[in-house]
């Protein structure tokens, strides 16, 4: 389990005044009979909210508000606020680094239940939507009318806007469209305080500094997003995919640079290495290549003539490396086939292994190969076997390390192996995160990138936000580092209760 | 993710089972986004993600089951959506018939809810004492007034009541116990030779769907037995957690079945009501645990067990009329989608049949039937009536065609429901269903407005 | 005037002289070639520090699109690098020598650090991005003369808060930059432009609506009020620019031309004739603004500019040209209070933003030339400015007075 501050004994003590205040403001959903209550206490029906899509590391909250409007959102900050009571932010606790991991002493705040499309206007090319719609839920929206929201992160099923908004979310569409940061207009945040603040709006610059890029990413450190206005863009005519097999990690490294050096950018890159390729193709028999070394999957745009063009350029590229096989899709159908592996991968992986602990680093594109030596030797040294996908365009990988949760030593291991792949990453002139964001999991290793003082700066920029420091103070920032501030023995709030 | 049984815990089969299943999920959320309860209400608790690690504590502990697990299992529709959306293949639906068995023997639910559930128990699953219950239910609808509308009884009173049809259709003579000899035609004596499960409730609200069955099926060339012996599927009394009458029903199936497949043998065991069929697909793994011949016998009848509309499939079902020029609205029944895994036959054999078929929009979620599920949780099953019709109604179907009795029940009083099998039926030859009756009405009223 | 000018030749020179300034509370105007002095406020300092010194590409991998350059290198010079393997700068920023005036003996090239500091950005914003989509790393020097980076050299980075995105547009008042990391891209082979004469603004706006919201994906929609009389398009005119390789660009441009064909004439030009009429577009020329005129930026949604342009006319002489698809409005009229009140007004009507692009040093230092923020904004904006510059020496005053 992962270190986090030390409860606050005076919040702990007062866990059943807490809980009825946050009743008061979040009394429950419209459907009786208990269904539907706005504020969950009792321990045994917290133990789900205890944990995201990193369920090694797991703390039940004090309680849980499920709040329905912004304006109950400012009141439970309000509150929680004049009361020292630290916060966790959570939209559908997805994320792969514990962002939505709890305190013993925090309130969850769920928005899982602001899920309104609140405007859709195609001529300004935006949507307005509420924190806990779905990524994909916007996407299909506006399908019916060619329109599309173009962030995809692999969750999008399940995954929502506002934790994508908080992680800066990619997905594999991002090397042509951008990340999230790319694709917001703005967004409603509410600060630790309960202010209600508008940031950005309907157009597409503000003057001024730029708090919707700082916002964006700031894993829920800087306040609370509830409404998000999002771009639109138009589909474009279609879309095809490419199979390409190698004989080495070396030489399909060599190919997505002649690739990217031709001029073309394709709409994905994606490369997928021996291991992974056996995984996927054990799961979903889309009939990859299992003598190849490293695999690309390349898609691309336009009208029919237009993929043709662009696939045959491909094509014509990949072939001076001496291919195992080249598979171009002539249909719809054939694409979905080619892909149909590639996006099964982590169902895949997970089903050749009890548990697998998915890696988020980014790494400059050449050094590849490298990096993936590297990782073979530490996989014989760990004992652990790992399989890569990485976005080639985009230097984003993610290896997968596979393990058995129900071994101790395992997961041991299997940390260890993540931090020191993380490690190289940023040796090799890389980072630690390329979209599943810090969270706990890689709170630790900030030292690794980032000089003591450098630290230090973004924690003051985080204290002008959030001086007490509630807002998620477990995540992002190594504890070390904690202001007075932010810590249990703080002295107690002066004067007011919850009037 | 990890668990934490002990070994003595292991032991069991059925916590080994479990003990899999859970070690499958690895957490990562994606069934939420699709779980029409987490749709409806927002909260973890109610998701399958968030049910399954309520599942995993309470059997983990080994203590009985408590009020507030009860409360979020009870509110699953086991619809199993979430297994259809699962990138890791976590079998949810053998965890959470686990648990509702696990919740049955170990936790004493208040008194109106367990005479609810003895008296569903001992009346659906029988056509005699059914068909009493709905005539008092017309009855009853006259005094309605007096029923109390608050509180939770008073509520499930109230949507028992609204369930009950009007009209009792009289009992069908086909659904007897005989053998339905193939019709004449260029296959000799016979194309092949199934069994019919007739059903329970089906057999009492909607008789024209076995008897659609039977004539399409014959007319096309193949021998129908309708066996002595055979009942309710099981799958009610499977669905409250109660393991001992479940398994009774579904050995009476087998043994009758299992007769006939030894005897002049059978080429499937066909079910119309996907409710059913999803059980009995599962009775190899209900009876894995049986001594051997209840245990082989039961595998052999799973095997053989196919929706009507795989069987039409395989048998290239052809229609013989002119395409009526109707609209209909395809239900995927979730049994029939997700538990079955059954979604192109139905459509496809519509339009081969001539119709023009459209499909709501967020079709994967469930109507709210889910078996006894629009009794005993009548709020959250209204509510999700409310929203398939919403979306059923935006495609301006004429009519609306579901291969399960329980949503034909639950989404009856709006556009008109009928049985996909009814429809093809009267498409080969068979006589026109009244549902198409009344969706042309709907269509000369619509024109002329 | 060279002794008030402090131009370190290093980094660690430079967080000396910071250090110091903080030391003794004293501001100082920061800069690089001093090409946007005339932008927003001007700074009360006694002395100004410059980057200008601070040259040189570090770091430049055109198969990994990224490059580096120490904050004071000039733009011609990354232009020309990135030319020569058939790269460019992705967000086009515009040249603002014809709009600043500055004299001829003044003239120097703008450097990269200003123009990350100053986030303007050209048409190709409404595609591709602005700067601050495209600035992978920094680093700079605080106020208190420490070295702090953000970010790095790939394409995909959340570790941490994100200081690339605070300090771009932030004119120098979070930070002094000294070095940058930018997301370049291959330069398309060709590019065309379909010009459409509309009747008026409004009809305007929804063809480059039209275009925006098609699956061609133009890389350029503006609306010349003037039209181009030199290229024979007379009156207001929609244009919507393609790039891309030749066989696409001639598909696209036919596609749109059918499309728009009947909102009014198309016109369509290839890329000897497209590409300067961007570039014109890129910097205003079309504006026309007269050298005593006040030129503003107005931001607002798209389906709003005609509103704004048409409240605006009635309001004073006002001279328009609009970018991004409708997105922009530049403005020129009258160098008076008048004007600018019209213009907020205008531009706070629509629900958008504006900047008081140039002025005469009067109107700037008594107006506010960005728009204030609300209060509770106001208040963390204060306490962000004091986490990195706690003394206020950073070009005090140069986006809000008092700031």
């Amino acid at each position: 389990m992962i270190p986090l501050p030390e409860p606050k004994p005076d919040i702990l003590a007062r866990r059943d005044e807490i809980v009825a205040a946050l009743r008061a403001i979040v009394p429950g959903s419209a459907l009786g009979g208990g269904l539907g209550e706005g504020v969950i206490s009792e321990p045994l029906r917290l133990k789900p909210y205890e944990t995201d899509g990193l369920s090694a590391y797991r703390q039940p909250p004090l309680a849980v508000v499920l709040p329905t409007s912004t304006e109950q959102v400012a009141a439970i900050l309000r509150y929680c606020h004049r009361n020292g009571i630290r916060v966790v932010p959570r939209g559908a606790g997805t994320s792969l680094s514990g962002g939505a991991l709890p305190l013993a002493d925090a309130v969850v705040i769920g928005l899982m239940r602001m899920n309104r499309i609140l405007e859709i206007d195609y001529d300004d090319r935006l949507a307005v939507v509420e924190a806990g719609v779905t990524n994909l839920g916007i996407t299909k929206a506006v399908e019916g009318d060619g329109f599309f929201y173009a962030p995809d992160p692999s969750s999008q099923l399940a995954c929502m806007i506002g934790g994508n908004v908080m992680m800066n979310s990619g997905g594999a569409h991002c090397l042509k469209y951008g990340v999230t940061a790319n694709n917001l207009l703005g967004v409603k945040l509410v600060t630790i305080e309960g202010e209600v603040i508008g940031i950005g709006g309907s157009h597409l610059d503000a003057a001024g500094y730029d708090w919707l890029g700082l916002i964006t990413g700031s894993e829920g450190q800087l306040g609370i997003v509830t409404e998000v206005t999002v771009r639109l863009l138009h589909a474009a005519e279609g879309a095809r995919a490419m199979l390409v097999a190698f004989k080495a990690n070396e030489i399909a490294g060599q190919a997505v640079d002649a690739i990217i050096a031709s001029g073309i950018i394709p709409v994905a890159l994606e490369f997928m290495d021996r291991p992974a390729i056996h995984a996927c193709e054990a799961f979903a028999h889309a009939g990859y290549p299992l003598e190849a070394e490293a695999m690309l999957i390349i898609e691309v745009e336009g009208c029919a003539a237009e993929q043709d063009a662009r696939l045959g350029e491909i094509r014509a590229i990949c072939e001076r490396f001496d291919p195992i096989s080249v598979r171009v899709a002539q249909t719809a159908e054939e694409s979905l086939a080619i892909w149909k592996g590639r996006k099964g991968a982590f169902g895949a992986v997970g089903r050749i292994s009890p548990d697998y602990l998915c890696m988020d680093g980014t790494i400059p594109t050449s050094t590849l190969p490298e990096v993936l030596r590297r990782m073979g030797e530490m996989s014989d040294r760990y004992g652990l076997k790992v399989a890569n996908i990485f976005h080639a365009g985009d230097g984003n990988l993610h290896p997968l390390i596979m393990f058995d949760a129900n071994d101790p030593e395992s997961f041991r291991r299997a940390e260890e192996f993540g931090a020191d792949i993380l490690k190289l990453c940023v040796e090799v002139g890389g980072c630690l995160t390329g979209e599943h964001g810090v969270g706990v999991e890689k709170r630790d290793l900030m030292g690794v990138q980032f000089a003591p003082h450098e630290l230090d700066q973004q924690r003051r920029i985080k204290s002008a936000f959030d001086p007490q420091w509630l807002l998620n103070p477990a995540k992002v920032f190594p504890l070390d580092g904690l202001p007075e501030a932010a810590l249990a023995r703080a002295p107690a709030r002066a004067a007011a209760r919850a009037a | 993710m990890q668990t934490n049984f002990t070994a003595e815990q292991l032991k069991d089969p059925d916590t080994r089972v479990s003990n899999t299943i859970l070690r499958t999920c690895v957490h990562c959320g994606f069934c939420t986004a699709t779980c029409p309860t987490f749709a409806l209400l927002g909260d973890e608790l109610d998701s399958p993600r968030g049910r399954i690690y309520l599942i995993k504590d309470m059997l983990e502990s080994g203590r009985p089951a408590t009020e507030e697990v009860v409360r979020h299992v009870d509110r699953c529709l086991s619809c199993l959506s979430c297994m259809t959306t699962c990138p890791s293949g976590v079998n949810y639906m053998h965890l959470v018939d686990h648990a509702r068995r696990y919740i049955e023997e170990t936790y004493t639910r208040p008194l109106p809810e367990r005479a609810l559930r003895w008296v569903l128990a001992r009346v659906l699953p029988h056509p005699g004492r059914f068909r009493l219950a709905l005539r008092a239910a017309r009855f009853g609808k006259s005094l309605r007034g007096l029923l109390p509308r608050r509180g939770t009884t008073g509520q499930r009173l109230h949507a028992m009541l609204d369930l009950a049809p009007d009209a009792l259709p009289p009992e069908s003579p086909a659904q007897a116990p005989q053998v339905h000899r193939a019709a004449e035609g260029p296959w000799g004596e016979r194309r092949g030779r199934v069994a019919l499960l007739t059903g329970c409730a089906q057999k009492v609200l909607a008789p024209s769907i076995n008897e659609a069955t039977i004539r399409l099926l014959t007319r096309m060339g193949i021998e129908v037995v309708v066996t002595a012996g055979q009942g309710c599927c099981g799958a009610l009394t499977h669905h409250m957690g109660q393991h001992d009458p479940a398994m009774a029903a579904a050995r009476a199936n087998i043994a009758a079945w299992s007769a006939e497949i030894e005897g002049e043998g059978l080429d499937a065991i066909v079910v119309n009501a996907s409710g059913c069929g999803t059980t009995v697909k599962d009775y190899g793994f209900m009876f894995r645990d049986e001594p051997a011949p209840w245990r082989d016998r039961a595998v052999e009848v799973s095997a053989r067990a196919l929706d009507i509309s795989e069987v039409l499939t395989r048998f290239d079902y052809a229609p013989s009329r002119e395409s009526p020029g109707l609209v209909v609205a395809y239900h995927a029944a979730c049994s029939l989608q997700h538990g079955q895994k059954i979604t192109a036959e139905p459509k496809a054999l519509l339009r081969t049949a001539g119709f023009t078929v459209k499909e709501a929009a967020e079709s994967h979620l469930c109507c709210g039937s889910a078996g006894v599920y629009n009794i005993v949780q009548p709020e959250i099953a209204g509510r999700l009536r409310e929203r398939k019709l919403e979306n059923i109604a935006r495609t301006r179907a004429d009519l609306i065609a579901a291969g399960n009795i329980g949503c034909l029940t639950q989404l009856a009083g709006g556009l008109p429901v009928v049985h996909t099998v009814e429809l093809l039926d009267w498409m080969a030859g068979g006589p026109e269903p009244p549902a198409v009756g009344a969706a042309r009405a709907r269509q000369g009223a619509g024109a002329a407005a | 005037m060279t002794d008030g000018l402090l131009s370190p030749a290093t980094e660690s020179e430079l967080a000396g002289i910071l250090r110091r300034a903080t030391a003794g509370g004293e501001p100082l105007a920061i800069e690089g070639n001093g090409t946007k002095r005339a932008l927003l406020r001007p700074v009360q300092a006694a002395r100004t520090l410059t980057v200008r010194h601070l040259t040189g590409i570090t770091l430049y991998r055109p198969q990994e699109l990224i490059l580096s350059a120490r904050a004071g290198t000039p733009l011609p010079e990354i232009e020309a690098a990135l030319a020569e393997k058939g790269q460019y700068l992705i967000a086009e920023p515009p040249d603002t020598t014809a709009l600043f005036e500055a004299e001829a003996a003044e003239t120097r090239p703008a450097t990269i650090g200003g123009v990350v500091a100053c986030n303007l950005s050209g048409p190709r914003r409404i595609s591709a991005g602005a700067m601050r989509d495209h600035v992978m790393g920094v680093r700079l020097v605080n106020g208190q003369g420490e070295v702090v980076h953000s970010g790095g050299r790939v394409l995909k980075n959340v570790t941490g808060l994100d200081l690339c995105k605070l300090l771009t547009g932030s004119y120098g008042t979070l930070g002094v930059l000294t070095e940058v990391t930018l997301k370049v891209l291959p330069a398309p082979p060709d590019s065309a432009t379909v010009a459409v004469s509309v009747r008026d603004l409004a009809a305007g706006v929804r063809v480059l609506s039209a275009g925006l919201g098609s699956p061609f994906g133009p890389s350029g929609a503006a609306l010349l009020p003037g039209g181009a009389p030199e290229l024979g398009l007379q009156g207001p005119t929609a244009l919507l620019r393609l790039e891309d390789f030749s066989d696409s660009v001639r598909y696209r441009a036919e596609s749109l031309a059918a499309r728009l064909g009947r909102e009014g004439d198309v016109t369509l030009l290839e890329a000897a004739r497209s590409v300067p009429l961007w570039r014109a577009v890129r910097d205003a020329a079309p504006l026309g603004a007269l050298p005593e005129e006040a030129i503003w930026r107005v931001s607002v949604r798209p389906s709003a500019a005609p509103g704004v342009a048409a409240s605006l006319s009635r309001a004073f002489d006002a001279k328009l040209l609009l970018d991004w698809g409708g997105g922009l409005l530049w403005i020129a009229g009258p160098a008076e209070a008048a004007t600018h009140a019209a213009v907020m007004a205008a531009a706070r009507a629509a629900g958008g933003t504006w900047t008081l692009f140039r002025g005469p040093d009067g109107l700037r230092a008594s107006s506010e030339v960005l728009p204030p923020e609300p209060a509770p904004l106001a208040a963390i904006s204060a306490r962000v400015k004091a986490a990195l510059d706690p003394r206020g020496v950073l070009n005090p005053g140069r986006m809000h007075a008092g700031l």
